[in-house]
């Protein structure tokens, strides 16, 4: 019946057509694009821009952060979390506002200029931090006063443990972008591959970072916009008033990170690097206390402590007694059973002759 | 020759009854059943037994007896009534709506295959792509009611047991009364597609077999699998083209400033699934013998 063949023929075509369609929707936007043709720069013209612009440009983006560490990093997500993202607003005035996302609940991060409101759903809490001026950040600012001078003095710096270029041209949050790569010298022992900036053509602001591990085709942390425009933003989106029957407490987090306890911890500590360049090992003590602490509690809270480490890392021995060593893909950390601390991102063998000169 | 012509625009005029009255009946016929009753009563129900058990929870919280996952919840709910149709109707979207919305599908074509209602309607004179159309309208009307009473009933029982005036959204801000219902129609409409979706594809079952129950098994059993393949990290490259993976993004209605792109895709996404169930059910209908 000829009724019978036209249905079936638009039943097919609808099919296909929705198949089609789901197949484009998965299809990740911008894939097999080519790279935009844009003029050439060399490396140091490129820092030398970035540099020269000064305060972040106001706009609004999603990011996404990929850690293929191989080790859960307390406050990142892990790349299989997909439901979570950070959607960012700047107004180009210092005025900020940042949008945690989770399933079920979101942390609101709103810095109006004077006060830094963090609004937490799943608590329904809101944290009040007041400015204090950013005087740690003024040594920072002169230092870079002068950007042309700035970038040469960093590019140099850089150019005598990496090759610093400009590799091509990619697209970041379809926004075409230099690629400036760092790549550690042959003679280091560093196990990075590269370091590679996005940075946006016009813009001149870094829009992705990627580390690059040794024999690693993924990024092992990747952290860039997936989204990106430019342009003024609606300036209620910097203000906030806490709602009605919410607690509200206020912290002064600037002085307590230099309150005289993280002082002491930090002195204790002892922190030292060896090395230089890519191979540039940070060292250090755990203070007694955290160990006795955690001994303290229990005869047996101790143990596991070492147990965990035992079943992350793997037991060495050697002039420095009994430690673990912890290894990921871009770094190696050891720490011995008396407290001392060693990590970088180099081989554990680097690790273990820094974590020697402890005393 | 007049007689010639004349013969078919007899035929014609004898095979189209006035689609208004074919509509209607099919939706007195659908909403008659007891099933269909009992389902919409329930529906209006679960709202106002939600309303009462989140308020006590709150209470419970508040004391510092409830469990964090109460008070993850409840917090947002407290004093926040308007914030319950929302929870309701995502709720309601990963179980409880697909499975009334495939079972009207499934009594749509193969419930009456099995008492032989449909043998009837495949004889008669009618265009076999008006019955299927005639069919999924009855079933997309019934989705929207059902989606409709819970959006409605739930926004009173969340003014009357829990209160406010406003939507406190998950950002932190409060939003006025009528934008905060907009968000609540907007969310009904978001859910009532994702529903058509699934329906649609029951229907394309429901086409294919005489029993009921097979539409409605392999409905609810297809959307667990979904679930369970959008669990899996290593699946990701297949989770573009799950229609359940979509759902979670329609929860972004009570963020502010809303963000669109997961909600426009999930839309897109409900779209596709829905044309190719039209389109499975017509093959199906039309090679059907009658």
């Amino acid at each position: 019946m000829n009724s019978r063949k036209t249905a079936l023929s638009f039943a097919a075509a609808g099919t296909a057509a929705g198949v089609v369609g789901l197949v484009v929707l998965a299809t990740p936007a911008g894939a097999g694009e080519a790279p935009p043709a844009l003029p050439p720069v060399s490396a140091e013209a490129l820092v030398e821009s970035v540099l020269n612009t000064d305060a972040i440009p106001a706009l609004t983006g999603s990011v996404a952060v990929e850690n293929n560490l191989g080790l859960p990093i307390p406050g990142m997500p892990a790349s299989s979390g997909e439901g979570d993202s950070i959607q960012v607003w700047s107004d180009g005035t210092g005025k900020g506002r940042l949008a945690l996302a989770g399933g079920r609940s979101e942390t609101t991060i709103v810095d109006d200029g004077a006060t830094v409101w963090v609004w937490d759903s799943a608590e329904r809490s809101v944290t009040k931090v007041p400015h204090q001026g950013g005087v740690a950040d003024k040594p920072v600012e002169g230092k870079f006063a002068d950007p042309a001078a700035a970038a040469k003095e960093l590019v140099t710096a850089m150019q005598q443990d990496s090759t610093v270029s400009v590799d091509g041209t990619a697209r970041v949050a379809e926004r075409p972008v230099y690629q400036l790569v760092l790549a550690p010298k042959p003679t280091e022992k560093t196990l990075l591959r590269e370091i590679r900036v996005s940075v946006d053509s016009e813009l001149r602001i870094p829009l992705q970072l990627e580390v690059l591990a040794n024999g690693q085709s993924d990024p092992a942390v990747k952290v860039g916009f997936t989204e990106f425009s430019s342009g003024a933003q609606d300036p209620k989106l910097f203000q906030f008033t806490p709602p009605a029957g919410t607690t509200v407490s206020e912290k002064d987090v600037p002085e307590e990170m230099h309150g005289e306890a993280v002082d002491d911890w930090l002195s204790q500590a002892d922190l030292k690097t060896v090395g230089r360049g890519w191979d540039i090992v940070a060292t250090g003590k755990v203070p007694a206390e955290a160990l006795t602490a955690a001994e303290g509690m229990s005869e047996r809270g101790g143990q596991d402590m070492f147990a965990l480490l035992g079943t992350f890392g793997k037991e060495v021995h050697g002039d420095f007694g009994t430690g673990y060593v912890i290894s990921a893909s871009v770094g190696t950390a050891v720490i011995t059973e008396d407290g001392k601390v060693a990590v970088g991102a180099v081989p554990e063998q680097v690790v273990l002759d820094a974590v020697k000169t402890v005393r | 020759m007049t007689v010639a012509v004349d013969a078919p625009i007899v035929t014609e005029q004898r095979t189209k009854a006035p689609v208004g009255r074919l509509l209607r009946s099919e939706l007195r016929f659908m909403i008659r059943r007891p099933r269909t009753l009992v389902a919409l009563g329930v529906l209006a129900v679960a709202p106002v037994i939600a309303a009462i058990a989140m308020s006590v929870a709150t209470t419970t919280a508040q004391n510092g007896n409830g469990g964090p996952a109460v008070e993850s919840v409840a917090s947002l709910v407290s004093g926040n009534g308007l914030i319950l149709p929302v929870f309701l109707l995502l709720l309601s979207l990963a179980m409880l709506l697909p499975m009334l919305g495939a079972m009207w599908s499934a009594d749509a074509l193969a419930g009456e295959s099995q008492t032989g209602a449909l043998r009837g309607l495949l004889l008669a004179p009618v265009g076999r792509l008006r019955l299927l159309a005639v069919k999924a309208f009855g079933v997309a009307v019934l989705s929207l009611l059902a989606v409709v009473i819970v959006a409605v009933v739930s926004i009173v029982a969340g003014l009357a047991i829990l209160g406010g005036d406003g939507m406190l959204t998950m950002s932190g801000n409060v939003l006025p009364f009528g934008e905060s219902l907009g968000r609540i129609a907007l969310l009904a409409a978001l859910v009532t597609v994702q529903v058509w979706a699934v329906a649609a594809v029951a229907l394309a079952i429901s086409a294919a077999t005489d029993h009921p129950l097979v539409v409605l098994a392999s409905t609810l059993g297809g959307i667990i699998v979904f679930t369970i393949l959008g669990n899996i990290p290593a699946l990701d490259w297949l989770h573009p083209v799950l229609l359940t993976d979509a759902w979670e993004s329609l929860g972004d209605v009570i963020r502010d400033p809303m963000p669109t792109d997961g909600m426009v895709n999930s839309v897109l996404r409900a779209v596709c699934y829905l044309v190719i169930g039209y389109s499975l059910a017509l093959a199906r209908i039309s090679t059907k013998d009658g």
